[in-house]
C-alpha cells in the first residue's frame, strides 16, 4: 500500500466560518492520505469537523466557508486549483458523495433513470443516449434493484433501494474516490447492514478508495481498514481498525468512545460515558481541546496543544504518547 | 394466548397490558393495525426494552401507554386501573402516573422559554409536594438529572444545551409530577456517541433509585439489552419473541431476532443476511400468517396462512413462530 500513489492527500488542512462573531475553525491542521481501493473511516461526533471535512473534499463549501490553510489533492491533482469549468468535469468522474439523506439526494420528479443518465450525458459527451441506457441498468444490477426500477419516481422506493440509488449515481463514472456520509444512518438496522454489504462487494468487484465518514463506532471499525477519529476539527488519532478495541493504548478520547458503547454479546455489560459536553467551537479550550474531559490531563495538556505523532500507519496528538513507539505512559 | 408473557408476579405488576389493538383509517373503510393484540406487564422499577424496525408498532405502544392515542381494543391497567378509554380531566389525572420522553430533544422543547419555564409549569400544574417552594423542586429535578450548577441551569435556553442535555431537561420535565413509569422513546439516538452512555445510565439511577419503571422504545439491541430487564421485539405490530434480555441476545429462537443480532454492527458477521427480501410488513386489519413470512428463510406453507400464537418456551422466554430454532 505504502508505494501505491495516494487517491486522497490531505495536507495541513484548516476550514473555517465566517460568523459575525469572526472565524470560526471547523478544520484544523488536518492531515489524511487515502490509498487506491482503500477504505478508511472518519469518525467523529456532530461538531467534530467530519462532514464540513468531506464538503471541503468535493469543494462543495458554502460561502460562508473558507479554505484557511493547506490542501486538497485528488489523484495528485489540487481540488482547489481547478477551474468552474474544470471542476465541474473533475467532480463526479474522479471524486464522488454520497450523502446523508437519501430522499433529498435524488430529485422527486424526476424517474430514477433520469437521474442516472442525467449525471453519465453531462460528463461523457461522448456517450450515446442508448450507451447511457445500457450503462443505468448495469448500475442497477451492481446495486441490486430490478432495472424496472428505473422508470421509479423516488417516493415509490423504500428507504433503503433510495440509498442504493445514490450510490449507483455516485459510483456511475466510475471515480477513484466516493465519499460517504453517514449513508446509512437514517435506515433501519438491517438495511443498513445489507447495503454496508454491497458497498463492501461492489468497492472490491468495482476498485474505488472510500472515505466513509460515521459517528457510529462499531460500524465504522467492521467496514474500514484504517480509522480516523475527529474531535473539535482536529483528527487526534488515525489507527488500523483492527486494533480499535480496549486491549490497545488509544488516544483519551478514543478509549472514552470505545468504553461508551454497551457490547452486544458480552457477560457483564458495563459502559462508562466520557464526562462533560463537547466543546464550544468558538472558544476552544486551551492546550489540548480534550483536556478538560480527559481522564488522564496533566498541566501541559492544559497548557500546550500536543503534536502529530505518527509512526508507520497510525497517528495520534497526544502529551500522553512518547515518540519512539506510540506507546502510552498511562 | 396472552398469558404466555405475564411476568410469574402479576399481582405486583404497575403496568398490564392485554391484547393492546391500534388501529388507523387509510380510507375506503379499509384499517391499518401497527399495533395487533400486544400484551405485557411491566413492574415497579422494572425496564421494558421494546424492540423493532421503523414501521414495527414500538413507538404507536408508547403513544397509547401514556393515552396519546385510544387504543381500538384491548385494556391497559395501570396500578390495577383501566385506563384504556379514560377522556378529559381523567386523562390529565393519568399525567401524573405515566409521562413520556421523545426522541429528539431540538423539537421537544420550546425554544422561547428558559429551562425553568419549562419545569416550572409540570412542577405547579402537579404540586405533588407542597411544603417544598416551587423553585427548590425545579433545583432537586436538575440535580436529579445531572444538570448542576443548576443556577446556571435554570436561565439557559434550550439552544444554549447540548443535545445530551437537553434529553435530561426532557426527563427533568417527565420526573416533575413524580411519575411511576417513563415511556422513553429512542431518548439517545440522535445523542452523540459519548452522551449516550451517560443518559442511559441516567435512566439505570433513576429505577434504582426512585423505583421508577420505563417502557425503553429502541431499534438498538445493544443499549436494549444494557438497560433492559426483559426485551421485547416486534415486527409489523406483533410481538414475535420476549424474553430475559441476556437470553435473547444469547439464545434467540425468532429467525426475526436472529436477523437483527445478525445485522447489528459488531457482532462482526459476515456473509449474507438470514432473510429472503427485505420488503415492509403487511399492516391492513385482517391480513393472514405471520407478518415476516415474507422474508422469514425458514417460511413454510402454514406460516401464510396461519398467525403463529405467542408461545411460552421456558421461564419468560416466548415466541410466536411455527419454527422455532
Amino acid at each position: 500500500m505504502a508505494d501505491n500513489k495516494p487517491v486522497l492527500e490531505i495536507e495541513d488542512l484548516s476550514v473555517a466560518y465566517v460568523t459575525g462573531s469572526g472565524l470560526v475553525h471547523a478544520v484544523n491542521d488536518v492531515n489524511l492520505k487515502v490509498y487506491p481501493n482503500e477504505i478508511v473511516g472518519l469518525i467523529g461526533e456532530s461538531g467534530s469537523g467530519k462532514s464540513t471535512m468531506a464538503y471541503t473534499i468535493m469543494r462543495l463549501l458554502k460561502g460562508d466557508a473558507v479554505v484557511t490553510k493547506g490542501r486538497v489533492k485528488i489523484l495528485g491533482q489540487d481540488v482547489y486549483q481547478l477551474s468552474k469549468k474544470e471542476l465541474r468535469q473533475f467532480r463526479w468522474s474522479k471524486m464522488a458523495m454520497v450523502f446523508q439523506s437519501a430522499m433529498s439526494a435524488l430529485n422527486p420528479v424526476m424517474t430514477v433513470e433520469t437521474q442516472i443518465l442525467d449525471a453519465l450525458l453531462s460528463h461523457r459527451k461522448d456517450m450515446t443516449k442508448e450507451q447511457a441506457r445500457t450503462r443505468a441498468r448495469e448500475l442497477m444490477e451492481l446495486v441490486r434493484i430490478d432495472p424496472k426500477h428505473l422508470k421509479s419516481y423516488p417516493h415509490e422506493l423504500s428507504g433503503g433501494m433510495r440509498q442504493r440509488v445514490v450510490i449507483a449515481i455516485a459510483i456511475a463514472l466510475n471515480p477513484a474516490l466516493v465519499i460517504m456520509d453517514e449513508p446509512t444512518t437514517a435506515l433501519d438496522v438491517v438495511v443498513q447492514r445489507s447495503i454496508l454489504d454491497e458497498i463492501r462487494k461492489i468497492q472490491q468487484e468495482v476498485g474505488f478508495a472510500i472515505l466513509f465518514v460515521s459517528h457510529d463506532f462499531s460500524l465504522v471499525a467492521e467496514l474500514a481498514s484504517r480509522v480516523a477519529i475527529m474531535y473539535a476539527g482536529r483528527i487526534i488519532e488515525v489507527t488500523p481498525s483492527d486494533l480499535l478495541h480496549l486491549q490497545e493504548k488509544h488516544h483519551p478520547y478514543t478509549e472514552g468512545l470505545l468504553k461508551a458503547i454497551p457490547e452486544l454479546t458480552a457477560e457483564d455489560v458495563t459502559i462508562q460515558g466520557i464526562g462533560g459536553y463537547p466543546p464550544d467551537l468558538q472558544d476552544l479550550p486551551s492546550g489540548c481541546a480534550f483536556h478538560p474531559r480527559c481522564p488522564y490531563a496533566t498541566d501541559i495538556c492544559r497548557r500546550v496543544r500536543p503534536e502529530k505523532l505518527a509512526v508507520g500507519d497510525k497517528l495520534i496528538e497526544c502529551h500522553l504518547f512518547n515518540e519512539k513507539e506510540l506507546v502510552s505512559h498511562v | 394466548m396472552s398469558n404466555a408473557t405475564k411476568t410469574p408476579a402479576t399481582g405486583t405488576a404497575l403496568l398490564e397490558v392485554k391484547d393492546l389493538v391500534v388501529h388507523f383509517p387509510i380510507g375506503k373503510g379499509q384499517f391499518i393495525r401497527p399495533v395487533d393484540r400486544v400484551s405485557f406487564s411491566i413492574g415497579p422499577g422494572e425496564v421494558l426494552s421494546l424492540v423493532g424496525e421503523s414501521g414495527s408498532g414500538k413507538s404507536t405502544i408508547g403513544k397509547a401507554l401514556v393515552r396519546m392515542i385510544e387504543p381500538a381494543d384491548g385494556s391497559i391497567l395501570v396500578g390495577g386501573r383501566d385506563v384504556t378509554h379514560i377522556r378529559g380531566r381523567e386523562i390529565k389525572e393519568y399525567r401524573k402516573e405515566a409521562q413520556m420522553v421523545f426522541q429528539d430533544p431540538f423539537g421537544s422543547l420550546n425554544p422561547t422559554r428558559s429551562i425553568e419555564q419549562h419545569l416550572a409549569f409540570p412542577v405547579r400544574k402537579y404540586r405533588t409536594n407542597k411544603d417544598v417552594s416551587v423553585s427548590e423542586q425545579i433545583d432537586e429535578l436538575l440535580t436529579k438529572v445531572g444538570l448542576t450548577p443548576v443556577a446556571e441551569t435554570r436561565r439557559k435556553f434550550p439552544h444554549e444545551l447540548s443535545g445530551g442535555q437537553r434529553q435530561r431537561v426532557a426527563i427533568a420535565r417527565a420526573l416533575a409530577v413524580n411519575p411511576k413509569f417513563i415511556v422513553a422513546d429512542e431518548p439517545i439516538s440522535m445523542l452523540d456517541v459519548s452522551i449516550r452512555a451517560g443518559v442511559l445510565k441516567l435512566m439505570n439511577d433513576l429505577r434504582n433509585d426512585l423505583n421508577l419503571a420505563f417502557l425503553y422504545i429502541t431499534h438498538d439491541l445493544a443499549s436494549a439489552r444494557y438497560i433492559g430487564n426483559r426485551i421485547m421485539v416486534l415486527y409489523g405490530g406483533k410481538v414475535m419473541e420476549t424474553a430475559p434480555s441476556a437470553e435473547l441476545i444469547k439464545a434467540p429462537t425468532h429467525p426475526y431476532t436472529r436477523l437483527l443480532l445478525t445485522a447489528t454492527p459488531g457482532t462482526r458477521h459476515r456473509g449474507p443476511l438470514p432473510e429472503t427480501s427485505n420488503s415492509a410488513p403487511n399492516l391492513l386489519e385482517g391480513r393472514k400468517g405471520c407478518p415476516f413470512a415474507n422474508r422469514c428463510p425458514l417460511v413454510s406453507e402454514v406460516c401464510r396462512n396461519e398467525e403463529p400464537p405467542l408461545r411460552e418456551m421456558s421461564n419468560g422466554h416466548a415466541v410466536a413462530c411455527h419454527h422455532p430454532a
